[in-house]
Order: structure tokens, then C-alpha cells, then sequence
């Protein structure tokens, strides 16, 4: 009773978060709409038992894509009202894009209901461990039946990476001074002072 | 406890309902109790680091400070900037305290002394914490005001830097322990050293992972030597500037939770959590949570002390120090963990 | 290990719960202040008290200035290594199941992204100044 009252309840979150998201005037309204609808995703994850996926969800998506967004957001100091003229502008080309994956689900559910589809047929293979929990379960999976794949995530990480450097990073400015920290630390007492009695009127020769 | 309750005639739903609101009552309001002594200790002990006396006059030795404090920003009036987004500006506090109240549900203070026993526990840790950053953004950008718009971004980017090497240490202790759950994280350090020092913390490849650990939770949560975001010099007091009243003690009593957080998560995951430091039959008749609470403290010591003796990191050192040395250590470990216990423990 | 099934969801429901309370917690005690301001007459906002916070003049330029490009960079080289954290996670548990050829498969991985990390730190874009 009390899974079905918090599937409706994180069900219709996702929902009315992710309208505001496209809703709201502000944009940084829109990025926080935005993590309250990854954060029921995760509630609703959670409640089909696959909580590494929820917790995932939250430290990924919440904890650091939403982290961009929102520098991005607050940062590029968007004037609102020219954001609004583009809208205008810019209108036909987002109903044709609308369209266009509304074409693709209606297609995409045809064809899955007329059983042109063959998704994934259990071969026994993929079956959980009994007694292991989620998360053993997955990585199990990953790093032995999809490992090649697995690898295959890792460099398309890598040309992110790269392309990320590519494209923001400007070559710097004349560099400060460079400071060798291990070379500062190193130093002692002993190579800095130094203790002299001179004579009067005689002067220290450094 | 939920026998308890139904030793008294209630049925199982409601025994459990009620064991779960006083569970989360103990951790919440003791928490809160906790926080207000613990910025007592905390000035305290950094008055007498500095030979000052710290507060010393509303009660005796001036203990009731924090409540008398706590008394005065309640009556204080709550001043919203005119430029502010009111919106988010009240939200911010609400976010930054939540989140630092929220992460305690997995801590187990005793042998199955845990609110929410679940599979996942560490990894609920890391995502409650990757939150604390947005009470912190949202207050800087809300404020619309200059010094809090700097300090957050500075914050911002200095919790996400250190935010990576505590992912990869946390890494370290799950291949050791073999789970994400907490309880089984603490059992897992029973015995751990020689057979009778319980505590990650004697394993030679972990103590590394320690001291970054114990690094990091300091700049995550802005601690000294890691305070740029409020330094004083430059920034006013940082996000919280344009905060008054009761809105900006929740800044400081969401602070103090974190770190008095981190310091459990020291304990827990490098020090044996409730067991007693060593394997000896009489140490077990000191209650658990006494040892963890013995354990926080020493750590929140250790925090207070590094606050008054250390002076604060400059920026570009800061993030050198997150970027450049701790991520490829930790990094380092993590293949060194795991090649050892193949060897030893998996692979034969 | 112990025997459990996948996932036991009565665990998470005290969680749900002290979202609500906690969040009730901190909403009260943000707002119960402001009413007992203006019960006791702690309220009195002025146009000076409210601006916001400068040098006794009004700012001269809007606050939400533009940023340097390298906070994005940095916030985008800590979404790559958070992702590779997170295929971390389940890796670090199931080695007992996946033996050499699991952590051969992760060894690769993390030499790719230490070839990232490498190249990061030869373009500069880790410097600070």
C-alpha cells in the first residue's frame, strides 16, 4: 500500500517537475525544477528495488551534471528578455523537432506491440545471484558478460575529456613565477638563518 | 524498539511507525544538541590554543553560550535583500540543513543501531553530501550580491575538486570491507591489525587513503586551512553575508553537522566505528556508542586543532593540491588495493 | 555474506521520513522567526538595511558577472571522474565474482582515463593561478 502511495506520489513529482522545468521563466528556477524531477527519478528507482541505480542518479545527475547546468545558467548572465524574443523565432524549428520524437515513440511502441521486436530474450545468462545484493549483481554483469562495453564507455569518457579541454581551454598568460612546493617544504631552518656575533663596527659579509 | 512498542499493545505498523519517528527524533535532536556544544568546544579549544579564556560568562564556564546565541538570532529580524531572488534565498539555509541532517539516517552508533539499515549506505553518504554544494550556490547566486556570488563559486568549485578523491578513498575501504553497507564496514575492521587492533587505519595501504580522507573532509567542508569561501580579508563573510537571523544559523549549524559528519565517517571507516580501538574482552562492557562518540570527539579535537594552528591555503594551491596530488594518489591506491587483495584474497 | 533479497525496501521508508521531517525542521525554523519578528516588532525594514551588501554606496555594476571559462572546464572534469567513480563502485564489490579478468577490464579503464588525466595536466587546464 504504502509503495503504490509513494509511486504516485514520486510519479507525479517527476511530472510536475519536469513541466516547470520547460515552464519556468527563470532559468535557474528551471535547473532546480530540473534536480526536484532527478530526485523523484531516483525515488521511483529506488522503489523498483534498484537503489545503486538511485543512488547513482543522485551523485551523478544531482551531484554533479546539475552542478554545470547550474554554473552555466547563473554564470552566463542570460538576459531574459532576449531569451524570449529568440523564442518566437525559434518556435517552428521546436515544434518539428516535438513532432518528430513524438513520430518516433508512436513508431517505436507500434512496432514493440506488433512483436517486430526482439528485446532481449532470457537466456539464463544475465540471471541475479541469489543472496548478492544489487550492486554485486551489476558489477558482476559489467565487468564480466559486458566488458568489452564497459571499455568502450571508458573511451568515450576519454574523448569527452579531451574534447572538453579542447574546446575551453585558452592558452594561459604569461605564467607567475612558478613556485616548486616540494623545494619549499625541503627547506630547513639551517639554509636561511644564519647566526653571527660580528665585532663592532666590523659588519656581517653575507 | 519496535517490540518495545508492541510489547504495549500496538499493532506492528503503527510500533514500527512509532520506533521510526522516536529513532529519527533521537538522532535529530541530540544532532542539534551536539552542534551547539560542539561550537562551544570548538571555541574553546581554539581560545586556549591562542592562551585566551573563549567564552566564559552566560552559565558556568560559560556553557550555555551557544544557546544563549541560538536565543538571540531567533529574536532577531530576518532581513531579505530587495535585489534578492526571495524565493531561493529563503530556500538555501533550508537545503544546506536538511542535507546535513539527512546523512546521519545510515550511521550506525551500535551493533544494529542504525535508522535505515541499507545495502547501499556509503553510496547514500556520497550522494546526500554532493548536496551540500547547492545550498551553498543557490544562497551566493540568490543574494545577488557581489561577495557571496564569489564566495560560492569558490566554494562551489572547491567542494566538487575534493568531492573526486573522497569518491576514490571511499573506493579503497569498500574493496577492503567487500560491502557498501556501514554495519558490515565496521565488522569487517574487527580484528583488522595483527588480529587485535580493530581499525583500517593500521592497514598499511590504507593509512595513505586516511590522511587524504581526513584532507579532503576538511576542504569539503570548508574548514581551516580550506575556509577561502568566508575569508574574511576579501570576502566579507562569504555566502552567508547577506544572511541574518535564524536563516543564517542554520549556515553554521549545518556547518558543524558536516563536520561533525566527516568526523564520523573518519571513525567509522578508519577507526572501527563502535568497536573498541583493540580486541579485548573488557572493552566491550564500555557501551558502543560511547566509543564512537569517544572517537568523533578526538577527531573534531584534531579538527579544532588543525583550524588554530594552520594558516589558510591560497587558492591555486588549493585546487593543486586536490587536482595534482591527491586524485592520481588516490587513484594509485585504488590499483594497489586492488592488485593486492587479487593476489591475496580473490585471484588464488 | 549475508542472505538477504536484492533489496529490502522497509529500509528506505525511515529515509522518506526524515526527509519530511528534517525539511519541516529547517522550513520552521526558518520561518518561525520571521513571524515572531514581527510579533515583537523586530521588524522594521528600511530601504538602506535592505540593499545589499557594499562600501556604503550602491554597486556599481550587476554581480552576476561572467565567470572564467575555467570554472566550467573544472566542473566538467568532475563530472568524467565522478562517472568513473561511480563504475568504481560496483567493480570494488564484485571482485570476489569477475576474479583477473574483472580487474584487468577496470586496469584498462583506469589507464584510459589517467591518459585524460595526463593530457589535462600537460595542457594546463589543471593550473591555477
Amino acid at each position: 500500500m504504502i509503495q503504490t502511495l509513494a509511486f504516485y506520489l514520486f510519479a507525479a513529482m517527476v511530472i510536475a517537475s519536469a513541466a516547470l522545468t520547460i515552464l519556468a521563466r527563470n532559468p535557474v528556477h528551471s535547473v532546480m525544477w530540473l534536480i526536484s524531477s532527478f530526485f523523484n527519478a531516483a525515488g521511483l528507482m529506488i522503489i523498483i528495488g534498484a537503489e545503486f541505480i538511485a543512488m547513482l542518479l543522485v551523485i551523478v545527475y544531482v551531484g554533479a551534471v546539475a552542478v554545470l547546468f547550474l554554473f552555466i545558467v547563473m554564470m552566463l548572465n542570460i538576459d531574459f528578455a532576449e531569451l524570449r524574443a529568440g523564442f518566437m523565432k525559434n518556435f517552428p524549428v521546436g515544434i518539428a523537432i516535438a513532432l518528430v520524437l513524438l513520430a518516433e515513440l508512436v513508431l517505436g511502441i507500434g512496432a514493440y506491440r506488433a512483436g517486430a521486436l526482439e528485446l532481449g530474450v532470457p537466456d539464463g545468462s544475465a540471471a541475479p545471484i541469489l543472496g548478492a545484493s544489487n550492486i554485486e549483481n551489476i558489477g558482476a554483469l559489467m565487468y564480466g558478460r559486458y566488458l568489452f562495453l564497459f571499455e568502450t564507455a571508458g573511451l568515450i569518457l576519454l574523448v569527452a575529456m579531451i574534447g572538453a579541454i579542447v574546446l575551453t581551454h585558452r592558452e594561459q598568460r604569461a605564467p607567475r613565477g612558478h613556485q616548486n612546493i616540494a623545494k619549499q617544504i625541503a627547506r630547513q631552518p639551517e639554509d636561511a638563518i644564519v647566526n653571527t656575533k660580528p665585532e663592532v663596527g666590523k659588519g656581517v659579509q653575507l | 524498539m519496535t517490540a518495545f512498542f508492541q510489547s504495549l499493545g500496538m499493532t506492528y505498523e503503527w510500533a514500527w511507525f512509532t520506533s521510526t519517528i522516536a529513532g529519527i527524533l533521537l538522532i535529530a535532536l541530540p544532532l542539534m544538541l551536539a552542534v551547539a556544544m560542539i561550537i562551544y568546544v570548538d571555541r574553546k579549544i581554539w581560545a586556549a590554543m591562542a592562551l585566551r579564556k573563549g567564552p566564559n560568562v552566560v552559565g558556568p564556564f560559560g556553557l550555555l553560550q551557544s544557546f544563549a546565541d541560538g536565543l538571540k538570532v531567533f529574536l532577531q529580524e530576518t532581513i531579505i535583500p530587495s535585489a534578492a531572488n526571495k524565493g531561493l534565498f529563503l530556500l538555501a539555509p533550508i537545503i544546506t540543513f536538511t542535507v546535513a541532517l539527512l546523512a546521519w539516517a545510515v550511521i550506525p552508533f551500535n551493533s544494529g543501531a542504525v535508522l535505515a539499515d541499507i545495502n547501499v549506505g556509503l553510496l547514500y553518504i556520497l550522494a546526500v553530501s554532493s548536496l551540500g554544494v547547492y545550498g551553498v550556490v543557490i544562497s551566493g547566486w540568490a543574494s545577488n550580491s557581489k561577495y557571496p556570488f564569489f564566495s560560492a563559486m569558490r566554494a562551489a568549485a572547491q567542494m566538487i575538486s575534493y568531492e573526486v578523491s573522497i569518491g576514490f578513498t571511499l573506493v579503497c575501504v569498500v574493496l577492503w570491507a567487500g560491502t557498501f553497507n556501514m554495519n558490515g564496514i565496521v565488522l569487517a575492521q574487527q580484528g583488522h591489525g595483527l588480529g587485535f587492533v580493530n581499525g583500517f587505519f593500521f592497514n598499511p595501504l590504507l593509512f595513505p587513503m586516511w590522511v587524504v580522507f581526513l584532507i579532503s573532509a576538511l576542504a569539503e567542508t570548508a574548514r581551516a586551512p580550506f575556509d577561502l569561501t568566508e575569508a574574511e580579508s576579501e570576502l566579507v563573510a562569504g555566502y552567508q553575508t547577506e544572511y541574518s537571523s535564524m536563516s543564517f544559523a542554520l549556515f553554521w549549524l549545518g556547518e558543524y553537522a558536516n563536520v561533525l559528519l566527516m568526523c564520523t565517517l573518519n571513525a567509522v571507516l578508519f577507526f572501527g566505528g563502535w568497536l573498541p580501538p583493540v580486541e579485548w574482552s573488557l572493552l566491550y562492557y564500555v557501551p558502543g556508542w560511547l566509543w564512537l562518540f569517544i572517537k568523533i570527539f578526538f577527531f573534531f579535537f584534531v579538527f579544532s586543532w588543525i583550524k588554530a594552528t594552520v594558516p589558510r591555503f591560497r587558492y591555486d594551491q588549493l585546487m593543486r593540491l586536490g587536482w595534482k596530488i591527491f586524485l592520481p594518489l588516490s587513484l594509485l591506491f585504488v590499483v594497489l588495493i586492488s592488485g593486492w587483495l587479487m593476489l591475496t584474497r580473490y585471484g588464488v | 555474506m549475508r542472505v538477504s533479497p536484492l533489496v529490502d525496501l522497509s529500509q528506505y521508508l525511515p529515509i522518506l521520513i526524515f526527509l519530511v521531517i528534517a525539511a519541516g525542521l529547517s522550513a520552521a525554523f526558518v520561518f518561525l522567526p520571521m513571524g515572531v519578528a514581527h510579533l515583537t516588532g523586530a521588524h522594521n525594514p528600511n530601504a538602506e538595511k535592505l540593499s545589499e551588501y557594499e562600501c556604503g554606496f550602491p554597486a556599481f555594476e550587476d554581480p552576476r558577472s561572467q565567470f572564467d571559462v575555467r570554472f566550467y572546464l573544472l566542473a566538467m572534469l568532475f563530472i568524467i571522474f565522478d562517472l568513473e567513480a561511480a563504475f568504481l563502485f560496483p567493480w570494488a564489490v564484485s571482485l570476489d565474482l569477475t576474479g583477473w579478468p574483472g580487474w584487468i577490464t577496470m586496469m584498462v579503464f583506469l589507464f584510459e582515463l589517467a591518459i585524460g588525466l595526463a593530457y589535462a595536466w600537460k595542457k594546463g587546464a589543471l593550473e591555477w593561478e
